[in-house]
């Protein structure tokens, strides 16, 4: 247990640079994730931190001491691959002995420790087996045991689930979410699966070409995303772009939109689909209000999609619930689609990627 | 259940060769070829031989202890396991770095390495040791080379030593033991490695730990083969070792030639027996409960 700091590690291979500048700061027992698509630089991070990846600029501390030059096994993280990378030739209670023999404890010392791990992952009656014995849950929760039976600073998982199958992915989440906090285990998690990282951290990292585009809670993402990849990344959003002055911005389609913020040129504004109202009479209750021809209709049981065409260059989403009785809207009618100012907007030039 | 049957047979479409009709020509080309000789070898290794009869028909033990009875011949039998042992274990230690380079090599350029590693093979053996003279004769360019250095002021001589032929069957057998490691260290993931990094395991204690147990199989298999190919070397002996230098291959040849042919029947069983216990011994020794 212990605080990780990354302060601004960099790592480039000849021109193209891998992490850009990451600056995070994870608190004693916290669980961070770091999300983004492949290639964002999550990985490179996590390998940074775990030691595997020398960064070409920038400090790593764990627990307040500089290891950034310190070869990975001189660091004292658990690592958990995707593959989960059980010794083959080990049976299950040998690779959770692992990383204790290498410390030094005493046989009877680690024999008391490894069976307390196995069981906290409620594998303790199959030590003697081999890791090809097992299923894939079993052996990712061996990995588990294996990176935590030596109470390691800063518990790091790359990927941990995604060689699960759907239903399986679901349980494990929540049995290492509850470990790491009965532990209080200082964690970092690597995953581009978005529904996985709001689960389960504390925190967030979005990340994309090589950079961090925002760290902050699911709220917070989702609420105020810092710019146009997060808020397409995080969510779903959809965008018009126009030009600002004072608070309205005017789209290419010759929309007039009202917003909370103030941004002088180029702008663009997103909207969450479940904030979108949608009505036969023009939205008197939001500032903003337009009328359009619905474009698309996506039925998805609970909750229905939208798609409205307010001009030429301007399409909005709607997400509506399924209320009993609810009529719903025929592609080609027409409708009135109104939000309120709060959404966020962001300046054009923020758009690394779309969402 | 007839149509389920029906359909099965195209499907398996191996099933149009039964495994008898895929293997039975190899199995009558190894069974006319190696097996049948062995077996008159075998009886030709129990006659008797007379400088002016020959052979004569005869079912006596006489050729096998005069090997072992003889110190020539027995001098001979162990230079050729010494010679085997010492380049097996040059080879091993000279290709175990060279094999996990290439197996974890990320360049485009991986199969220039690979072939760069064969193209020794695509030199005969007669022409490579001509190479090798030239290079360790006495007036040959190393010697040379040293005297002009002033490193030494005697030429210096190794063609004709045992040196010499070590060096010459490293060459040919170092190929073998690299692609043969290669491929298994191929097969084991790299993410191990780390894992083992990441517990608290340095450098030496992961080869120890992980990559040796791991790799056995690819080890033992392309230590056994060097081992075979270093114990029956023929050429190399022959042309780097001179005529004062005896390996079993060249006896053999040699006995055949003086038309001793009970004799070197014997010697070629006692060759090929001691090949067969020392690689049974090595696969027994590297055998292990757990496979990677």
């Amino acid at each position: 247990m212990a605080r990780l700091e990354l302060d601004g590690v960099s790592k480039h291979y000849g021109d193209f640079y891998a992490a850009r500048e990451v600056t995070l700061d994870v608190a004693e027992g916290e669980f961070l994730v770091l999300l983004g698509p492949s290639g964002c630089g999550k990985t490179t991070t996590l390998r940074a931190i775990a030691g595997f990846v020398e960064p070409s600029a920038g400090t790593v501390r764990i627990g307040g001491k500089d290891v950034t030059r310190l070869p990975p096994w001189k660091r004292n993280t658990g690592l958990v691959f995707q593959n989960y990378a059980l010794f083959p030739h080990l049976t299950v209670a040998q690779n959770v002995a692992f990383g204790l023999e290498m410390r030094k404890v005493s046989k009877a010392d680690a024999a008391t420790k490894v069976n307390e791990a196995l069981r906290l992952v409620r594998l303790d009656h199959l030590g003697d087996r081999l890791p090809r014995q097992l299923s894939g849950g079993q052996q990712q929760r061996v990995a588990l045991a294996r990176a935590l039976v030596f109470r390691p600073d800063v518990l790091l998982l790359d990927e941990p689930l995604s060689n699960l199958d759907a239903k399986l992915r679901n349980e494990v989440r929540v049995e290492i979410r509850s470990l790491q906090q009965r532990l209080g285990i200082t964690t970092v998690m690597v995953t581009h699966d978005q529904e996985e990282a709001l689960t389960m951290a504390d925190r967030l990292v979005v990340m994309s070409e090589g950079k961090v585009r925002q760290v902050g809670s699911q709220r917070d993402l989702y609420e105020r995303p810092a710019d146009r990849f997060v808020a397409g990344f995080v969510g779903r959003s959809s965008f018009l772009e126009g030009h600002m002055s004072g608070d309205t911005l005017t789209t290419p389609g010759g929309l007039a939109i009202k917003c909370a913020r103030k941004i002088a040129g180029e702008a663009v504004v997103a909207l969450r689909p479940e904030r979108v109202f949608v009505g036969t009479e023009p939205v008197t209750t939001a500032d903003n209000s337009f009328p359009g021809e619905v474009e698309f209709v996506s039925y998805m049981g609970g909750l229905i999609d939208i798609h409205v065409r307010l001009s030429e260059h301007d399409q909005v989403i709607a997400q509506v619930p399924n209320h009993d009785g609810s009529v719903l809207p025929a592609v080609g009618d027409r409708v009135h689609v109104g939000w309120a100012p709060t959404s966020a907007v962001f300046p054009a030039e923020h758009n690394g990627m779309d969402g | 259940m007839a149509a389920t049957l029906s359909d099965e047979g195209p499907r398996g479409g191996a099933l149009i060769f039964s495994a008898s009709t895929l293997i039975g020509p190899a199995t009558a080309i190894v069974a006319l070829g190696v097996i049948g000789p062995l077996l008159i070898l075998l009886r030709y290794s129990l006659n008797d031989f007379d400088p002016r009869l020959l052979m004569v028909e005869a079912f006596t033990a006489k050729n096998y202890v005069t090997f072992f009875t003889d110190a020539y011949y027995l001098g001979v039998f162990f230079t050729t396991v010494r010679v085997a042992l010492i380049c097996t274990a040059i080879c091993l230690v000279l290709g175990f770095p060279l094999a996990y380079l290439l197996a974890r090599t990320q360049t485009r350029f991986k199969n220039l390495l690979i072939i760069g590693v064969v193209i020794p093979l695509f030199v005969g053996n007669a022409v490579r040791a001509a190479g090798w003279m030239t290079l360790f004769g006495s007036r040959g360019f190393l010697s040379v080379t040293l005297m002009d250095l002033g490193i030494t002021t005697e030429p210096t001589e190794i063609m004709f030593t045992e040196l010499a032929v070590i060096i010459g069957i490293i060459a040919v057998n170092l190929p073998y033991m690299v692609l043969t490691l290669q491929s298994v260290l191929e097969g084991i993931n790299r993410n191990l490695e780390e894992a083992a990094f990441s517990l608290g395991a340095a450098p030496v204690t992961m080869f120890v730990r992980v990559l040796w147990p791991l790799a056995l199989p690819g080890i033992a298999a392309g230590t056994i083969l060097t081992f075979i190919l270093a114990m029956n070397a023929y050429a190399t002996p022959v042309l780097l070792g001179g005529p004062e230098f005896r390996m079993m291959a060249p006896l053999v040849y040699s006995q055949f030639q003086l038309n001793n042919w009970p004799f070197a029947a014997a010697v070629a069983f006692l060759l090929m027996g001691t090949t067969l216990l020392l690689t049974i011994a090595a696969s027994l020794a590297t055998r292990q409960r757990f496979r990677g």
